[in-house]
Formats: structure tokens, sequence, C-alpha cells
């Protein structure tokens, strides 16, 4: 008999299939929760009940036969004590209780007042100091070996103490009050009923008595207790990244304002991004004379012209490529090197790479304003740099060269090179830090034996930590792409107010500039998606081709 | 076990504090229907609208209001008018929330509140947006609460932006409902640094406006002479958006649209005219650089003349050199402004329609735009006179007269587009100007393909 098959318990198996009480009331429970379920799907359908209509309508009427179903279809495996009914059960009743328990906070109006939480936090911390006095003398309570028990007891005290202390002030006794209030109003009255129901029928589900009704195997109990310690995770996931990221998939295939009704469009959106057309322009003859109606010019090759109808997007396409092109390896390779000098053992290094991470950890918005005014063409610094950097040559040279004082913001042809400067200071410090972190990881062995060899600094770094360093440089690279091709916060900093975050003549126009764009300001919520679903493609189709190469290389033996 | 009762209470009490109040400043007075005062807490730190009920049995409802101050001070004011009022009104709690700046993401907040139906009961929303939230029926049309109050005449406020606020969305002609009241207007005028234009010996453009004789080329005059001073001087700044290119093609006689609002009308021949004068004048090399931000350049001393609206006032008020205001010179279209404008709305979806229309009342009326217009950015948009002489005592500038004038000198409303996409207008155009402003396109090819491409975005 292998450890799977061995029961948990050692009481004899139920024949005559008997039902105890609590499992009657769980049955009870379960069929009157169908009943709602399929009740709620009627009322949603009808319109009795929620003003739903189109997917939403589809998805909440689905929604409610499922748990109709599951509550169903697990009774009479519960009846006949077999293990995936309790199961089942188990798992429906926690994900229901979750499910009630969030909803009836929703009800309440308790996640809208978490703001009065910090608020209040902030003015009563200092209570909070008593829970650590009392973690303090539970933690040292070891030292007083014959009193150890009454120490930690009173350090046990202590802590309650102080959260009690902290309870009362942050509001425990208006607050309750007030959650009383709030709590005997009908929806979240019916919530909370519902919450315990489902929190009761789970706590019964759970208890020895249970596991021996239903003969649950110790692997079998794992399972559950492995569905339940993923549990937060998976909520977590499902709530705030998997129906987000399906929501705005189905966006995409819709004209939505984010205000009205849905329109169901199709694929209409990624037409309107992928259309485009080449046509030669012949003499005197303007773009709008020979691209079709609809379309505009987003590119110029010479008398050929590429019209888009929506130009914006390849423009964008155009800018974010060129970016990546130019800032990746600007973020990346002068960072190998900063991480190389960081990498040796000289006193206070660590200081100094304490330094070259702050621009990461440092607001971006604070950074990107003073970076603003650096690069402000008239009281700038850099371009009083670059003039004082001429006067002092021309006064050594005797030469007379005048200054160049570049537009950073407002010339076309810098706007994005300000940013891929930006970009590239930013990130250089912290991708230093990965590297360091990487060469720490090289055995020191292999330095020794090449300086045996007679290995110049230049042969090592080249042919030992630039190797070794593979995976850490696949980190850097595939990173730095993802969040370069996404950028966003740079342009609209840096070039507002005075111009668009497209900069001047869409210079710094990218993908989610435009998404932000059609989103927010334009109201196109669906257009927006689709483009979030292109750009997401491709960045998608990028890190994987990255993959791909890092595969080949390590099969390669590279 | 005693772990475990620690866990639960310390997780009721931050359950419990998210329904409490923060009692030092949530005690306000609210009057009651009686007229009697009646002390109540409310849970002013949540942000919804929250019932609770007064010491005298009745129930006190949050109304929630917001708008977009100009700065710290403006909030401050705004608070305190609501603090104010909330004791003039019956049954309801005051609640403002100061809304972020343009770059703060104002209006995307907006936006997703009123897409979650968690939006302020009353809101402020720039003048342009007015048929973007109108025709998508997220604003309560007010006419019949208006109709009902007897104190209230749309001819207290300035016709352009009531023009606007009564359109119907669906004929796209003025007179039907009514959208809101406007909290404001603005206009343009020309920042001056006297010490520099004193410098330069060149006319003062305040005696020029005075004498009839502020022309553009008297503008340009005054510009080339503060540029001559040094290289580091311009003569002119301002900041590269739709408004400043838009009054120089008003002021020479064209405009964005044609006269009903209908179609593109930015290859007139006026139109183009002033896309020329404009992109002439940065040709000089006098005015400061297109496209950079002016405004702590001017602060700083280095530009004559910084075309700028009311908005800017606070702020320029803190230089070191002596500053006025003059309206802006006349085109040859004759005098030009915009008048610039933003609205309180009332949300559709709110629970007390009647007490948001009391507050859009009470917030436009003479005592608190006078209030706010005392800190310099704004301009109150009722056309009392009354309302006008308090206006030009918020000094400095003392030449207040010049946002009147413009006011009052053939004014283009800002207004949005009742039969077109006006953001995608706006960035469309806003692109091609800047390209012929910096010499990327020929004004022949701007001319040639405006309008063909920017017709797209009227139905």
């Amino acid at each position: 008999m292998t450890q799977a098959d061995t029961t948990i318990t050692t009481e004899p198996s139920t024949t005559s299939k008997s039902q105890p009480t609590w499992l009657i009331g769980i049955v009870v429970w379960q069929v009157i929760l169908a009943l709602g379920a399929i009740g709620l799907a009627i009322g949603m359908i009808t319109g009795a009940v929620f003003d739903l209509r189109g997917v939403g309508l589809v998805l909440a009427v689905a929604l409610a036969l499922i748990v109709a179903f599951y509550a169903l279809y697990s009774i009479p495996r519960l009846l006949a004590h077999r293990n995936a009914g309790r199961t089942m059960s188990t798992l429906l009743n926690y994900t229901l209780l979750v499910v009630f328990t969030v909803a009836a906070l929703q009800v309440m109006e308790i996640f809208r007042g978490i703001d009065a939480v910090a608020t209040n936090f902030r003015d009563q911390w200092q209570w909070s100091l008593i829970i650590i006095v009392g973690f303090l003398i539970y933690s040292q309570a070891y030292r007083f070996k014959k009193q150890e028990k009454t120490v930690q007891r009173v350090g046990r005290w202590v802590m309650i103490g102080g959260v009690a202390i902290l309870a009362i002030a942050l509001g425990l006794i208006p607050g309750t009050i007030e959650f009383l209030r709030r709590l005997i109003q009908p929806d979240a009255l019916l919530l909370a009923g519902l919450a315990a129901a489902s929190g009761v029928a789970f706590w019964l589900l759970r208890r020895h008595e249970a596991t021996v009704l239903f003969e649950t195997t110790v692997d079998q109990a794992e399972a559950v207790d492995g569905y339940l310690f993923v549990s937060p995770n998976v909520f977590g996931f499902l709530a705030f990244f998997a129906f987000p990221l399906i929501f705005s998939l189905f966006v995409s295939f819709t004209a939505w304002d984010g205000l009205t009704e849905i329109t169901w469009l199709g694929p209409d959106n990624y037409i309107e991004i992928f259309s485009i057309q080449f046509a030669t322009l012949g003499e005197g003859q303007a773009a709008s004379d020979v691209l079709s109606t609809g379309y505009s010019q987003a590119f110029r090759f010479g008398d050929v012209i590429m019209g888009a109808r929506d130009p914006n997007f390849w423009i964008g396409m155009r800018n974010i490529i060129f970016f990546a092109l130019i800032a990746i390896p600007l973020a990346t390779f002068p960072a190998l090197f900063l991480a190389a000098l960081l990498n040796s053992k000289i006193p206070g290094m660590k200081v100094f790479r304490a330094i070259y991470f702050i621009p990461y950890v440092a607001g971006l918005l604070g950074v990107l304003l003073i970076w603003k005014q650096l690069y402000n063409a008239s009281i700038g610094f850099i371009n009083y740099g670059i003039l004082r950097l001429f006067d002092g040559i021309n006064a050594v040279t005797g030469a007379n060269i005048t200054a160049p004082q570049p537009e950073w913001l407002s010339d076309p042809n810098f706007a994005m090179w300000s940013i891929i400067i930006f970009f590239a200071w930013f990130m250089t410090g912290y991708n230093a830090v990965l590297f360091v972190a990487g060469m720490q990881g090289i055995p020191e062995s292999l330095y020794e034996a090449a300086e045996i060899d007679g290995a110049s600094w230049w042969k090592k770094f080249r042919n030992i930590t630039v190797p070794l360093l593979r995976p850490t440089t696949f980190f850097v690279v595939a990173t730095t792409t993802i969040l370069g091709l996404q950028i966003f916060t740079e342009p609209f900093v840096l070039m507002g107010p005075q111009l668009p975050p497209s900069g001047p003549n869409n210079s710094t126009l990218t993908p989610v500039v435009q998404l932000y764009q059609e989103g927010f300001q334009r109201f196109n919520q669906g257009y927006a998606s689709a483009l979030a679903w292109v750009l997401f493609i491709f960045i998608f189709g990028i890190t994987l081709l990255y993959f791909w190469r890092q595969r080949r290389n390590e099969e390669a033996g590279l | 076990m005693a772990r475990r009762l620690m866990v639960l209470l310390f997780v009721f009490a931050l359950v419990a504090a998210a329904c409490s109040s923060d009692d030092s400043d949530t005690t306000t007075t609210t009057t009651a229907a009686g007229g009697d005062t009646e002390e109540t807490t409310t849970t002013a730190a949540a942000s919804e609208e929250t019932t609770t009920t007064a010491a005298s049995g009745e129930e006190v409802t949050d109304l929630r209001w917001r708008t977009r101050p100009d700065n710290d001070q403006e909030a401050a004011v705004y608070q305190s008018v609501s603090d104010e009022l909330n004791a003039t009104f019956a049954n309801v709690n005051l609640v403002y929330e100061a809304g972020g700046t343009e770059t703060e993401g104002y209006q995307q907040a907006l936006l997703t509140q009123l897409s979650a139906g968690e939006a302020p009961d009353v809101f402020w929303i720039p003048g342009a947006d007015i048929a973007e939230f109108a025709s998508k029926g997220v604003i309560l049309d007010v006419r019949s609460l208006a109709d009902a109050d007897a104190g209230f005449a749309e001819e207290d406020f300035y016709p352009g932006p009531m023009a606007e606020l009564t359109t119907d969305p669906a004929t796209a002609q003025a007179g039907g409902p009514l959208w809101g009241l406007p909290r404001d207007v603005s206009a343009f005028a020309l920042y001056l640094n006297l010490d520099l234009i004193a410098e330069a010996g060149a006319d003062d453009p305040r005696e020029l406006a005075a004498a009839g004789n502020w022309t553009w080329d008297a503008f340009n005059q005054v510009v080339a002479d503060v540029a001559a001073l040094a290289p580091e001087i311009s003569g002119y700044g301002q900041s590269s958006w739709w408004g400043p290119v838009g009054w120089w093609m008003n002021s020479a006689g064209g405009g964005f649209f044609n006269a009903d609002r209908t179609a593109c009308a930015l290859d007139t021949e006026e139109s183009l005219a002033g896309v020329a004068a404009f992109r002439d004048l940065y040709a000089t090399g006098n005015a400061f650089t297109y496209g950079e931000d002016p405004e702590p350049v001017f602060k700083a001393g280095q530009i004559g003349m910084f075309q700028n609206g009311r908005w800017a006032t606070p702020g320029i008020r803190e230089v070191d050199f002596n500053f006025d205001v003059v309206k802006l010179p006349d085109g040859p279209g004759g005098p030009s402004n915009w008048a610039f404008w933003g609205a309180y709305v009332v949300n559709a979806n709110t629970e007390n329609p009647q007490a948001s229309w009391d507050l859009v009342r009470a917030l436009t009326s003479a005592n608190v735009q006078a209030q706010v217009a005392e800190l310099g950015a704004n301009i109150p948009s009722r056309v009392s006179q009354d309302a006008l002489d308090a206006f030009l005592t918020f000094t400095p500038p003392e030449n207040n007269q010049a946002f009147l004038d413009g006011l009052s000198e053939n004014p283009t409303t800002e207004a949005p587009l009742w039969n077109g996409d006006w953001p995608s207008y706006r960035d469309e155009m806003n692109t091609r100007v800047n390209a012929v402003v910096t010499g990327d396109l020929s004004l022949e090819e701007y001319a040639a393909n405006i309008c063909t491409d920017l017709n797209q975005f009227f139905d």
C-alpha cells in the first residue's frame, strides 16, 4: 500500500451512508445556493436585478449558472461520502466566502475608506511602539532562563495591550459603531449572511470529522491544502491581471468611450491600425491626391509615400524602434563597463554602487522635472555647460568656434535624443548593479588561472567576464527592452505642457503615448485597447526572439 | 489562541478604521431643514457619498464637488468657500476635492471615476469638453432646475460660454438645455518686462495701445528692439499650444472653423496669413525658442513680452522686475482674443440634483467668484459692472483692463466641436503648425492638405 492510498484516520469507513446533521446542513445550503444562483440568472436575464446588457450580462449569467451547477453537481458526491464531493464543496464554499466577503465590504464601502486607515495610522503610529516593545520583551525572554515563561507572558500581554490601544486609537470604537450601522443595511446584511453561511460550510468540511467521513487520503488533503495556499495569489491574479487583460482584449474589438454602451466592431480597430497604402507622387501632386479616402501620409521616401489610416501608429512604431536601437545599447554597454569598475575591491566601492543606483530609486517624475530644466535651451545647465566648454576651447586654441545650443525639447531632431539620453542615464546604474551581481557569481579561480597564464585585464574581461555574464546580460537586455518599448512618462513630462507628449512634429510619439491620447484624451478606449494588444504582441515577439537566441547560444555551448 | 486573537483584533481594527472618520477635521456644522444648527460627524475621509444622521434625526448626505485649482493657494480658497457654503445647505455636507492640475491628470481621473460611477456630484470641466460630456449623457441637463430658480438669469454671464452651455448635442444649436454655469473666464494678454522694454528704448506697448497704434507692425518692432539687446534676450515668448497660434489666425481674420463650425477653415487666405505671420516672427530669431517653456525664462528677465492668460498672473507676480500687461495687438482682422472658460456641471448620476444645482449657483455667485479672482488666476464669468470693477482692483498687474479688453473686443469663445472630434482635430492641427514654424513643412504643403485631412474629424 502506498502512502497515497493511506487514509489519515484509523477509524473505519462509513458504509451505511448515514448522513450526519452537519452534512445535511451543507447539502441544504448548497441547494439554497443553487436555487438562488438560478434565480439570480433569471432575474438578470429579465432585467429584474442588475442592469446588465450584452457581454456583461452573458458573463454574469454564465457565472451564476456555473455556481448553481457546481453546487448541485457536488451534492450526490457529498451524500455518497466521496472525497471528490468534499473537495468540490470545499473549494466552492471557500471561493464564495471570499467573493461574498469582498462584496459585503464593497457594499459597506469599506474599501473606499482605506485612505482613512492611512490617515489615522499616520496620526496614531506611535502606539505601535508598544507592540514593538512587547515583541522585544517576548523575543528576549530566553535570556531570563528561570523566568522565561513569565517574561514571555509579559511580552505577549504588552503586545496584546499595544494592539488594543492602537486599535482604539485607530478608531475601533466609533469605527465599530459605523461598521455595524453599515452592516445592518439590507444589501450588506444579505451578503454578510451569505459569506457567513459559506464560511460555516467551509469550516465544517475542513474538520477532522469530515476527513473521517469522506476517507480523505493524505494526498487528497494536501491537494486541497495546496489550492488553499495558492488561492490568495490566484484570486489576485484573476482580479487584477487576468480579468483586466481579457476585458481589454474584448474591448479592443469594440467601440467604447468608457462612459456609454459598448458597441461590437469585430476586427475593425485592428484593420484601422494595419491599413497601409503605398503610392507614387506625380509632379505637383499632394499626398491626398494619390491616397485613398481615409488614408493620410505616414512616411515619404522620395516620390513614394506610405499612407495609413492611422499614420500615428506607424510614426510611433518608427520612433520606438529608433529609440530602442539607440537607447538599449546605451543603457547596457556602459553599464557593463561600469559594473567592471564597481566590482573591483577598492575601499568605498559600495558607496559608489549605491550612488549609481540612486537615479533608479529616485522618483521618476522628480528626476524628469530636473532634467527638463537641464534641457532648457536658454537657461538650462546643459547648454550653459556647452557654452562654457566652447569658451574654454576658444580661449585655449584662439579659435572662434560658435558653441552649439541645441533646442533639446523643441527641435524635432533633438527631442527623441533627449529622451534617449535620459533613459540611458536612468537605467545605467540599475543595470550596472545587476551586472555586478552577475560578476560576483563568477568563480575567482578562473581569473587567477588567467592571470597565471598572463592574461591582461581586457582579455580576462572579454574571455571570462562577458561569456559567463551571458545569463545576466540576457536578463538586462530583455528587461531594458521591455521597459524601453513601453516608454511613456519621459515624453509626457519632458514635452509637456508646452507641447503634447508626442513632441514637436510627433518626434516623441511612442505607442504608449498614442494609447494614452486615444484612451484618455479622445475617449477611444476600444481603439486604445487594440493598440495595447498590438504593442503587447510586438514586445512579446521580441522577448521570444531573445529567448530563442539565448536557448540557441546555450545549446551551442556559448 | 492569543496570537490569533491579536491578528483578528488588528484586522478588525483596520476595517473599523476604514469606517471611522478623522475626528480632527470632520466635525462640521450643518444647518438642518428647520434652520437649527446641528453638530454632526461625517466621514469626510472616505470619498464616497455617505449618509449620516444628524443629532436632529435628519439624514445628512455628502455632496462632493471638485474643481481644478491653479495652485495650492487657490485650492485653499476653494476649501474655505466650501466650508462657508456648507452652513447654508440643509441636510447636505459639502465635500470639496481638489483636482490635480492639467499635467496631473485631472481629466483622466475624472473620466475614470465617471466610468466607474464614482465621480463627484458637481465638477469642473474645460469649456472645450462640454460637447463630449453632454453628448455622452454623463452631465445633467439642469434646465428645469434653472427655470424653477427665480434668481437665475443667463444674461448674468458672458454670452459666448452660455451659448455653448445651452447647445443641444442633437442639433448643435444653442438655446435648449443647460449643461452648467461658467466658473470663470480668461483671455490672453501680453505680460511686459517693462525694464527690458525701457532698456531697449522701445515704445511702451501700453501707450501704443492707448493711442490706438498697437498693431502687428508695432508689436514686431518692440519684439525686434528688445531682442537686439543681447543674444540671450528674446522679444516675445508663448507656449506652443493651439491658443496662441489660434489667436494669430483669428487676428488675421481667419480661424479654425467655418462660420457654423462644421468644416475646417485652416486653409483660408486669412488663416494662412496668421500662420505665415506666426512663422515669420520665429524665423526672425527675435522670439523665444518655439516649443520651449518661456515662463521661467520670462521670470528670469530674458523675454520682453510673454503671451499668456490670466492664469499666469499669480506666478508672474513673483518676478523682481517691473511688469504689467497690455492687450494683444490688433491684426489685419482687427482686435481679437480668446474667451477661455470652464464650467461647473452636475453629474448625471447625482442623487441630489437640486442641491447640486444650488451648489453650482453658489459657486458662480459674485461673492465666490470675487474671492477666487482676488488671487489673480481667474476673471469672474459674470458680466455685471460690479464684478468687472472688482476685478480691476485685483492688482498687480496695474493694467487689468487689458484682460477685460480682450474679453470685450471680438473674442472667439473657446468651444467644443458639437459636430466633430476636437481632440483629434486639435492634435493634428498642432502637429502641422509646429512643422510649419520649425520649417519642416512649407506653408504651401500645409495649405494643400490641411483641410482635406482635418475635415475627416467632422461627423
